[in-house]
């Protein structure tokens, strides 16, 4: 039989039923009146169940395991991956060469500039002159007995807002778990007006237990978000807006400075489309399955550290690497 | 998002093994489909299902795969496939007559005819298999093909019917071949 592209394309939507009623009945008509038809139809049908018929392939046990490695690679990596640093062209790297050497005249420049503050001779009495602060490079730890508390080089740096208003059983709240979490000695507190501010310098751990403990009462705050600071600047990194304590301790919890920055930003682009996206929209892409909105807003479960005990601990130890300004204020 | 991973995976690895036919390949393809998808998740509008965002994600991995590699892997097959005896052929040519309706549980207790039927469709261009995946498959309708593939329904449908009758040809050769080979 001599295959008609057009019959053939009318028989193949019948068979998936992608016909109108009208037209899938006429093409039945058609098929019991013209046995070439009938025929043709069948050979077509025959392809589809053969294919149809191939035993389901089930995805190898750990894929999940696997893709959450992958993203926590990624996620660590600062590099560009072999693969796009292998495509890059003759003009991409004199460009890099480029950058390279300007980035070098700039930090010159920049050295220059530092270099002749200290050493230019200071005028009248030295009250306005250029100060060296002792930013001493030991480890801290919290032993250290009153006083405001040195921080050396912080590695991690950020605020946390949270607006609630169950402002003062917040406030007591965040109080008790310094205490619980021996930090009492490594927080300074104020009070201005609808606002309470507790400056936390720690280890990542002691943080990471502050905001374990604050995991508790997460849910009744009206709004958190997390300000990461900028490696080496105190200026505005990334705003996490609508973090989870999860997301907070997975930032704080990063080897660098400039990791948390990444990772911070990759909660902030989530925490977005979340906010962007209505709850109808979530469920209906999914297909009908209610419970898999839930999941997806969950994305932080792959990547979540294990759970930390914050009760009655003595005070963390080690390196001072960790400032982080809770800022607690009223909404109404 | 675990649950949709658990929920989703073994589909996406479905439809990826029939369009590549590695199993290595279609799990690091899956794989790169999920990272991808939460990395990109900012990027997804709702303009189209979740489903279907998912599903093009996949298949333009693979299809750029494919292409990258311009071969059909088909170590697992070759490794693994017996020394044929015309079993498959002559059980294969009953299933093409022309008067038969093929028995898909006939075909799934059939190890070597699977092969073959595996072996035909990567036998097809790959946007031809890729439109045969996610249709016979997946069980994609054709408005969904053309949201994952970013086509008219109209190409949907052409494309499928130019598969198919691929497809016919492709077995009706493999069948004549097979029967010479063992004449």
């Amino acid at each position: 039989m001599k295959v008609n592209p057009n019959i053939d394309e009318l028989l193949n939507s019948f068979l998936d039923g992608e016909l109108p009623p009208r037209q899938h009945v006429e093409v039945q008509r058609l098929v019991a009146r013209d046995p070439q038809v009938g025929r043709r139809l069948r050979q077509l049908q025959s392809c589809k169940t053969l294919i149809s018929a191939l035993p389901r392939a089930e995805a190898p046990g750990e894929m999940l395991e696997q893709i959450k490695l992958s993203l926590e690679r990624r996620a660590l990596l600062e590099e560009p991956s072999v693969s796009s640093r292998s495509i890059a062209g003759r003009w991409q790297l004199i460009a890099r060469r480029f950058v390279a050497a300007a980035a070098m005249i700039a930090l010159l420049g920049v050295l220059g500039v530092v270099v002749y503050q200290i050493l230019a001779p200071v005028s009248g009495t030295g009250v306005n002159g250029p100060v060296a602060k002792n930013a001493s490079s030991e480890p801290l730890t919290d032993d250290r007995q009153g006083g405001p508390i040195p921080v050396a080089v912080a590695e991690f740096s950020g605020r946390l807002e949270i607006r609630t208003a169950s402002f003062l059983s917040t406030s007591a709240f965040i109080s008790r778990a310094v205490e619980e979490n021996g930090l009492s000695r490594s927080v300074e507190s104020e009070v201005t007006g609808n606002s309470r501010i507790f400056r936390v310098a720690s280890t990542r751990e002691g943080v990471n237990r502050l905001l374990a403990g604050l995991s508790e009462i997460w849910q009744t705050f009206d709004m958190a978000t997390l300000r990461v600071d900028r490696p080496g600047q105190y200026t505005d990194a990334v705003a996490v807006e609508a973090v989870t304590p999860e997301q907070a301790i997975k930032v704080v919890a990063q080897g660098s400075a400039q990791t948390a920055v990444e990772t911070a930003r990759n909660y902030a682009q989530m925490n977005a489309m979340r906010r962007d996206m209505p709850a109808g929209e979530i469920l209906a892409m999914i297909h009908d399955d209610a419970s898999d909105a839930r999941d997806l807003t969950n994305i932080d479960e792959i990547v979540r550290s294990a759970g930390f005990k914050p009760k009655t601990l003595p005070a963390p130890q080690g390196k001072i690497d960790t400032t982080l300004t809770i800022i607690l204020l009223r909404t109404r | 998002m675990e649950r949709l991973i658990l929920k989703y995976q073994s589909r996406i690895f479905n439809v990826i093994i029939k369009m590549c036919g590695n199993p290595d390949d279609a799990a690091e393809l899956t794989q790169e489909t999920f990272v991808k998808v939460i990395e990109s998740i900012d990027k997804f509008k709702g303009r189209s299902s979740f489903y279907t965002w998912l599903f093009r994600i996949a298949v333009n991995l693979t299809l750029n795969y494919l292409q990258r590699h311009a071969r059909i892997s088909t170590r697992s097959l070759d490794a693994e496939e017996p020394e044929a005896d015309g079993t498959a052929e002559s059980l294969l040519r009953d299933l093409l007559s022309d008067d038969r309706v093929v028995d898909p549980a006939m075909v799934a207790q059939s190890r070597e005819l699977c092969d073959l039927a595996m072996e035909s469709l990567l036998k097809l261009e790959e946007p031809q298999r890729a439109v045969i995946a996610l249709r016979d498959i997946e069980g994609m309708n054709y408005n969904d093909i053309a949201d994952v593939l970013n086509i008219e329904v109209g190409t949907v449908r052409s494309r499928l019917s130019r598969a198919r009758s691929n497809l016919r040809e492709i077995l009706e050769s493999m069948v004549n071949e097979g029967e010479s080979k063992h004449r």
